[in-house]
């Protein structure tokens, strides 16, 4: 039997659609979507995922209406605080990807950091939530600190690269799941998902549970994963434990 | 002084470890005395403009406390070449001080009778609360003790004639500046009413601000009235300070009391270095303790973590708008505004480069590179920001403006900070390095840890923008550096 994935992302679509087809303002959507959050990082927990990942904001999100961009940033800052206390207590290292831009509200900002700060020894299992995130920026970032810090074009490698972006110590991303059947990358963690798997559940996010969670690991373990290597039919090992 | 006065000048050689003053500054009590020595100093004239225009003693007093008390280790340094670097960088730290005060009257920091006043009232008041205390110095060591002082005024001016020759001559010199030289000054009425009220906790209550405030109320007006009980009669009388029964015996009561305690209990309890250490652990430097209390200081700012993500939300922070407004302002309030008045001008950005030179003990070189890239971004920050054009930037001019961009002259102050603190230029900022900048070890995830930690010259920039950019409270250790006390 393999193993689960090491790294496993979610790009947590759907719950504007959710909420329209209930006719609930789309806020509710997002309100619906903490429980499904919940369930995923138990789940992924439970089955051996050493690294989670959540698309939770990404930098053309700030094009949104006010109204709901402000409902998020409360919606984050109150889940965050309600669940703290319990990433912390199950060993679940938290970090974020992104949070650069000033208009995040600096209570939240605050949050994030004392969050950071208090969960940053744990081992169990390591949640990168993508917060203002955008894949993009992040290698623009890494080329900007590579050309500061002077290193000259030939040592400028696949390696040396991935060094200058953030949280370099993240393996590649091996699964990522999109649910409410949109195929895109949107811009997602562009670097890392270059050898992943991706899955596109129908399901909207707020309805994903842990059984949908498990399903996707499923698929991925039928797949073959062969990195552009034609000869062996069944390297599935590598990238996993 | 005067001509006769041009006998032999003291041997600066005599400030060594093995100096009076060595003695004095390891006892924590000799912090009352650089504190009343302030007062004495603010009062001239000449120093009273200069603090009020320059230093950030009223927003940072702690800041200047511990300056004072490092500028003196180094100054009786075994190596000669430490105090005579000290004695430098005092003097190009002076010679950047100079104005006019707000009666139209120039001020200098290299004044040479104000610097002489600067060295006697600090002797002045060494001996004097060494007296309270209950220990008469003997007139020998009172000599060898002014001898020291003298030294210390060679070193800075070159020349010691502008202190009284011997003990005897000083005490008359002392009485006629008191009598005649000195001011009822803005700096000293702050010092005395304001500062004791609201000084801003020391780094290791300050994520306890409640007990701060509990105990700065109950021993704010204690310390003023103390300090104020030790004060000559007639600077007493010019500040306008009610002779409140007992405030002389109060301050006798509370100099004993001290001096009882030092008596009573572990020496190295009282020493300077320990209460140093547990006012501000980032500063225990070495020794056994700084292990345990880095660990204590990291528990802490963890537990502080906790009670803010447990403690409920404070209503006003719903809205981004105005939330980020009310950032840049504390941003403003907290780093730009390092002299207090509400206003940013480059007597701010100044102290800013001040507090990084003094704490990397750069060169002449190093630091004139430093304050021109401080310069430079002063000049873009005051064009880009001072619409009234009255050459500072205000707390609204801020707000309206304040923009995340990173400007071509911040990046240089970024990058010129880099290369300062990368002392033996290998292009990345090890442990050691970082410890002399932030007083602390790093606090983030570097990308190796243990031993092999460094911070490679993009990521010292990048947390140095965000920083500056008000984005993180605290990314590398820049509130201890530039916000903290």
């Amino acid at each position: 039997m393999v193993s689960a994935p090491r790294h496993v992302a979610c790009v947590m679509d759907g719950n504007g659609r959710w909420a329209r087809q209930r006719y609930l303002p789309r806020t509710a959507g997002h309100r619906a979507a903490e429980a499904a959050v919940i369930d995923v990082i138990e789940a992924a927990r439970s089955a051996g995922v050493g690294w989670l990942s959540l698309y939770a904001f990404s930098t053309e999100n700030w094009r949104r209406p006010s109204d709901e961009i402000d409902f998020l940033m409360g919606l984050i800052r109150r889940t965050l605080r309600k669940h703290a206390l319990s990433m912390c207590a199950r060993n679940i290292r938290c970090r974020f990807l992104g949070v650069s831009d000033p208009r995040i509200p600096s209570g939240l900002a605050q949050d994030i950091s004392d969050l950071v700060e208090l969960t940053r020894d744990n081992r169990g299992m390591t949640l990168t939530v993508a917060f203002d995130h955008g894949g993009r920026r992040d290698i623009v970032e890494a080329a900007r600190a590579l050309i500061r810090d002077g290193v000259p074009a030939d040592l400028v490698t696949e390696e040396s690269f991935a060094e200058h972006l953030p949280h370099p110590d993240t393996p590649d991303v091996d699964l990522v799941i999109r649910t409410s059947g949109e195929q895109r990358i949107s811009n997602f963690m562009l670097w890392q998902v270059a050898y992943a798997e991706w899955v596109f559940p129908e399901v909207l996010w707020p309805d994903f549970r842990a059984e949908h969670f498990h399903e996707c690991l499923r698929a991925y373990r039928n797949r073959e994963r062969r990195f552009g290597d034609v000869r062996s039919p069944n390297p599935i090992l590598k990238g996993s434990r | 002084m005067s001509a006769e006065t041009i006998a032999e000048q003291p041997d600066i050689s005599i400030l060594c470890p093995d100096a009076l003053l060595a003695d004095y500054c390891q006892d924590a009590r000799w912090g009352l005395a650089v504190v009343r020595a302030t007062v004495l100093e603010a009062a001239h004239p000449q120093i009273g403009a200069a603090l009020i225009e320059n230093s950030t003693f009223v927003t940072h007093p702690w800041r200047r406390v511990f300056n004072t008390l490092l500028s003196v280790q180094r100054i009786l340094d075994a190596d000669p070449r430490v105090r005579d670097k000290e004695g430098a960088r005092l003097n190009r730290m002076h010679a950047r001080i100079a104005g006019v005060d707000p009666k139209g009257r120039p001020y200098n920091a290299m004044d040479p009778d104000a610097r002489a006043w600067v060295v006697g009232s600090l002797f002045e008041s060494t001996v004097n609360l060494s007296r309270m205390s209950g220990v008469t110095m003997s007139a020998g060591d009172m000599e060898r003790l002014y001898e020291e002082f003298k030294a210390f005024l060679v070193l800075l001016e070159g020349t010691a004639d502008h202190l009284p020759p011997t003990v005897d001559d000083f005490w008359p010199y002392f009485d006629e500046t008191i009598e005649r030289g000195l001011e009822n000054t803005e700096a000293m009425r702050i010092i005395l009413f304001e500062l004791f009220g609201r000084m801003p906790a020391p780094p290791l209550l300050r994520t306890h601000p409640a007990l701060w405030a509990v105990g700065r109320a109950m021993a704010g007006p204690v310390i003023g009235e103390f300090l104020k009980g030790t004060l000559p009669e007639s600077v007493r009388q010019r500040a306008g300070l009610a002779d409140l029964p007992g405030s002389h015996m109060l301050a006798r009561g509370v100099y004993m009391g001290t001096g009882v305690a030092a008596r009573v209990l572990p020496e190295s309890w009282t020493r300077t270095d320990t209460v140093v250490g547990l006012l501000d652990p980032s500063l225990a430097n070495g020794g056994s303790g700084s292990h345990l209390l880095s660990a204590l200081r990291r528990q802490q700012t963890r537990a502080a973590a906790l009670i803010r993500l447990l403690s409920p939300i404070s209503g006003d922070d719903s809205s981004s708008a105005g939330s980020a407004a009310r950032s840049a302002d504390r941003f403003f309030a907290e780093v730009l505004d390092q002299t207090g008045d509400g206003y940013v001008s480059w007597p701010d950005i100044a102290a800013m480069a001040r507090e990084v030179a003094s704490r990397l003990d750069l060169e002449a070189d190093g630091e004139e590179r430093l304050f021109d890239a401080f310069a430079g971004w002063w000049r873009e920050l005051s064009s880009a920001l001072d619409t009234d054009g009255d050459g500072r930037v205000s707390r609204a001019e801020y707000a309206a403006a304040a923009s995340s961009q990173a400007s071509p002259a911040l990046v240089r102050v970024a990058e010129v900070l880099f290369d300062a603190t990368d002392a033996d230029g290998d292009q990345t900022i090890s442990a050691v390095e970082h410890r002399a900048l932030f007083r602390t070890a790093f606090s983030r995830d570097v990308r190796t840890t243990g031993q092999d930690a460094r911070y490679s010259r993009s990521e010292f920039i990048r947390e140095f923008l965000d920083f500056m950019a008000g984005r993180h409270d605290d990314s590398a250790g820049y509130d201890s550096l530039l916000a903290q006390a």
